[in-house]
């Protein structure tokens, strides 16, 4: 194996996409993970690609653009991984007037966000409780498989002369006079100018492996999933609270939920966030929660059972926006974390930037809302 | 008060010798009626020494310490305060209780391997076919195969031979490897009445018994027999056909540790790398306050999850063990172990599939697709295998498949599984599926 | 038998004993074939037998997925077979 121009840590689909997009623009990639492919919070993930939960704003656009290179990706990689432009629709409770003025400022922004009455939204979903009169469809969110993007986009990475090695745990990130130069592993060590962090969750300690900082911490999220069903709910649904407990920073638990059918006939209802270390335990009344809301939503899944519930830990920064750039100390060393629950669906909109910043060529957006140096300003 | 869930040999012993010390009893189970898998339903059709168990059966319904919750199916666990809370569901309803201690006695299911075949109507496991006839008085058909390893397949082949059935057994291992445990038998004289009586059984019923060999293939009516090594794989393909309307097929069993697992109890590998629970002397687990006994501690037959029972029971209400319980549990553990090593199971059942040979029942994954998971996806372990083929994530989660998707993906690999994936596989935070309604209507408060 | 049970599979009429499961009493009047696939249409019956498998569910009353070898008919029962 030739010494590789860059090395990509992390084979989630952050990792893969950078990985795919540097290959692209011409650059030999090689690719490790301390698992194998998928085995983080990607293989966690429903496989959300949504523009409609986001303010606009520096991370709206990256979603607008990140959701179209998805398209693009499935194009260049093949129709593998279940991508699915199945819409969203936000529904609000009682008064919809945060959610009405939201998908007015998101349309501004270019966002489609089609404002529906009451026949339209049980038209669109003829399952919903009837208490609903009044909602927003967004017809741009759409889902894949993000598992199977991971391990498909990884393996044209490698047909087109990238390299993938699995089982090949960090130890140290190698950094001579500020420069990175490779890195360190429990399979040896491989040396590139161009190292990009893509681990997620464990961000924080490859930074710190390189002497930098990055303050990234997991938020666990639940996941339940149903037994097959029939076809009951048609789009990704969920209630306006969702957009609002996004942005949040409350360390107690809140629940929103969202629900919707995937192609196996299972039903996913997720949302759930608290903030707490990487502690796996399981809670009841979380479960309680989000089947109560699930229901509340939909009275028919009340028959429907549950099958098994796991969560995953989306990585966060403080500011809630992923850190997308070249780290504020080591040259070299790019960082693309902390998506928190919208990875899936920013990972090519951000491996684009990351691409573009390398290469010193223009790219769709300023990037500086998410460049790695706005926590070290922070500290200093 | 002290819960013991399950109502087979180790959970009535168990409530038997703490009730005996004074102490209340609940005893709650998914069985309309007490007896477990193995004492299931006393019916004309009995096995050996299966009186024995009458006398459980009444204690379980006459001694005012012990209530039995019957048609009970724990679906979650949870910690609370110093003790525990078991929420289960019944008819439908859902209902909590909770105690200080807990005696877990899940018990075990039959084991199966995939062939050609497994899944069309008429195959089933050893344990079906017992449970149809015992249970329900049903006998599961007219021509039966009884196939797979160990000496379970003996009580359900005469069982099912003396209500009328044509029966073959076809053992896959040879008795000869009993020869490798002098001391099991040496130190457990009373199996030797109990083989007579299966031995002559199956002289008097004229069931046909082969040795070495194992069903390979099933379709159309037809059982192909092949010839096999001990580690299962093929010797010589299809030296004979047997014509059957039902194959009952079972490679041993595998413990229930789904419950334990929820409550944190720490698990281990045996010797056949099946994960069971681990226990001290007293059968107390690594949770605080959880008594673990009978088969999850480690498939060995009724008399060990006896011993196993009545020693929890006696240490949850702080009981001295008798040095005889002692002795007895330790014959009957060497007992269990040269089971084992009598009844090996060995990845070599592999060799007998076809791509399109199904895996996972419930999500109808192929032997293929776990293989190109592996090569063209780039699976390494049983989890990244069904995150892209869907592989145990079915109805069942993973109960039946799980193990044998691992063993594949090993297969394809060359990597012997790993200890953390064989342990991580039985970890299912749902003991059993709950409907949403009746799961949101529990919220607290 | 002493105690029959009438119930209907797929709308047809069958009897059974009391305390039967319903998998036991459908496959004692000869109906192995309990449902089908999801995705191959392949036939299914019972399997494990103690509620484990999961292969042998069919909907009863209009609940979905229900265990035919851990419930136990009952009196115009209506059992049909899953998708």
């Amino acid at each position: 194996m030739k010494s590789p121009d860059a090395i990509v840590i992390g084979a989630g689909i952050v990792g893969a996409s950078c990985a795919l997009s540097l290959t692209n623009a011409g650059l030999n990639v090689l690719v490790i993970d301390r698992g194998s492919v998928s085995s983080g919070t990607t293989g966690a993930g429903e496989g959300n690609i949504l523009v409609s939960d986001k303010d606009p704003g520096p991370e709206l656009t990256l979603a607008l653009r990140s959701r179209d290179l998805w398209f693009e990706m499935q194009e260049d990689v093949g129709d593998y991984f279940e991508l699915e432009a199945k819409g969203g629709v936000v529904v609000a409770r009682h008064d919809d007037s945060a959610l009405m003025k939201l998908a007015s400022d998101q349309r501004e922004h270019g966002v489609d966000a089609q404002v529906v009455g009451a026949s339209d939204l049980h038209n669109l979903e003829p399952y919903l409780h009837p208490e609903f009169h009044s909602g927003v469809f967004y017809p741009q969110d759409a889902q894949c498989q993000p598992m199977l993007a991971a391990a498909h986009v990884i393996r044209t990475v490698i047909s087109r002369g990238g390299n993938f090695i699995s089982q090949a745990k960090v130890t140290e990130v190698l950094v001579k006079d500020s420069q990175v130069y490779g890195v360190e592993t429990s399979k040896g060590k491989f040396l590139a100018p161009i190292v990009v962090n893509a681990t997620g969750t464990w961000a924080g300690e490859i930074a710190r492996m390189a002497g930098s900082d990055l303050p990234i911490a997991p938020r666990r999220g639940f996941i339940l999933v149903t037994e097959p069903a029939p076809q009951y709910i048609f789009h990704k649904v969920y209630d306006s609270d969702y957009v609002v407990n996004v942005a949040s920073s409350d360390a107690d638990l809140q629940t929103s939920t969202v629900v919707e059918g995937t192609r196996s006939g299972t039903i996913l209802i997720g949302a759930s966030r608290e903030r707490v270390g990487f502690d796996g335990s399981k809670n009841v009344e979380i479960l309680r929660k989000l089947a109560a809301q699930a229901t509340s939503l939909f009275p028919i899944l009340r028959d429907v059972q549950l099958l098994r519930a796991y969560h995953g830990f989306r990585p966060y920064a403080p500011d809630h926006l992923p850190v997308v750039g070249e780290d504020a100390q080591v040259k070299g060393l790019w960082h693309s974390a902390g998506h928190e629950g919208a990875g899936i669906g920013l990972a090519p909109g951000s491996a684009a930037l990351i691409t573009d910043e390398i290469l010193g060529r223009p790219s769709f957006m300023d990037a500086s809302a998410f460049s790695p140096a706005r926590f070290a300003m922070v500290k200093v | 008060m002290i819960i013991v869930v399950g109502a087979g040999p180790a959970g009535l012993a168990a409530a038997k010798s703490a009730a005996s010390k004074g102490c209340q009893v609940t005893v709650i189970d998914s069985q309309p009626r007490g007896g477990g898998q193995y004492w299931r339903h006393l019916t004309a059709v009995s096995g050996y020494k299966s009186n024995r168990s009458a006398a459980y059966l009444k204690e379980l319904q006459q001694n005012k310490l012990i209530t039995h919750i019957t048609g009970a199916q724990v679906w979650s666990a949870e910690k609370l305060g110093d003790g525990y809370q078991l929420n289960y569901l019944q008819a439908g309803v859902e209902k909590k209780i909770s105690a200080q201690k807990i005696i877990l006695t899940t018990g075990a299911y039959d084991r199966t391997l995939p062939f050609p075949g497994w899944t069309t109507s008429g195959v089933m496991t050893p344990g079906g076919a017992q449970s149809l006839l015992k249970g329900h008085g049903v006998v599961a058909g007219k021509a039966i195969v009884v196939s797979g390893t160990g000496p379970f397949l003996l009580p359900v082949a005469t069982a099912l031979a003396k209500s009328g059935a044509y029966v073959e057994i076809i053992e896959a291992q040879s008795p000869l490897r009993w020869a490798l445990s002098p001391l099991a038998l040496l130190l457990n004289p009373g199996k030797f009445p109990e083989l007579m009586h299966y031995a002559s059984a199956i002289v008097r019923l004229k069931i046909k018994v082969s040795f070495g060999s194992a069903v390979t293939e099933y379709h159309s009516g037809v059982a192909q027999v092949s010839k096999v090594r001990s580690d299962l794989s093929i010797r010589k393909k299809n030296i004979r056909n047997i014509s059957a309307d039902v194959v009952a097929t079972g490679w041993g069993f595998l413990p229930d540790v789904t419950l334990g697992g929820i409550l944190g109890c720490a698990q281990t590998l045996d010797r056949h790398e099946t994960v069971v629970f681990e226990v001290d002397k007293e059968q107390r687990a690594s949770a605080q306050n959880i008594w673990i006994a009978g088969e999850a501690t480690g498939i060995g037959g009724a008399d060990l999850a006896l011993a196993e029972g009545a020693i929890a029971g006696l240490s949850a209400t702080g009981s001295r063990i008798p040095a005889g319980l002692r002795w007895k549990r330790l014959t009957k553990r060497l007992f269990a172990k040269a089971l084992q090593r009598s009844y090996p199971v060995g990845g070599g059942w592999q060799e007998w599939l076809r791509d399109e040979t199904v895996i996972c029942r419930c999500e109808e994954v192929s032997y293929q697709e776990i293989i190109e998971s592996v090569q063209e996806l780039g699976a390494e372990d049983a989890r990244t295998s069904k995150l892209f083929t869907r592989a145990g994530m079915g109805l069942c989660q993973g109960r039946v498949c799980s193990r044998n998707v691992s063993d594949v993906v090993s297969g394809t690999t060359k990597c012997a599984v790993s200890r953390s994936e064989r342990l991580a596989a039985s970890n299912r935070p749902i003991a059993a599926p709950i409907s949403l309604g009746v799961l949101g209507d529990g919220i607290a408060g | 038998m002493s105690n029959e049970i009438s119930f209907h599979f797929n709308g047809a009429k069958f009897t059974g004993a009391a305390g039967q499961s319903v998998a036991a009493a459908l496959i004692a009047n000869g109906e192995r074939e309990l449902r089908r696939t999801r995705f191959g249409e392949e036939p299914r019956s019972i399997f494990c037998g103690i509620g484990i498998c999961f292969d042998c569910v069919v909907t009863i009353n209009g609940v979905a997925n229900q265990r035919a070898c851990l419930i136990e008919i009952s009196n115009d029962m209506k059992v049909e077979s899953s998708l």
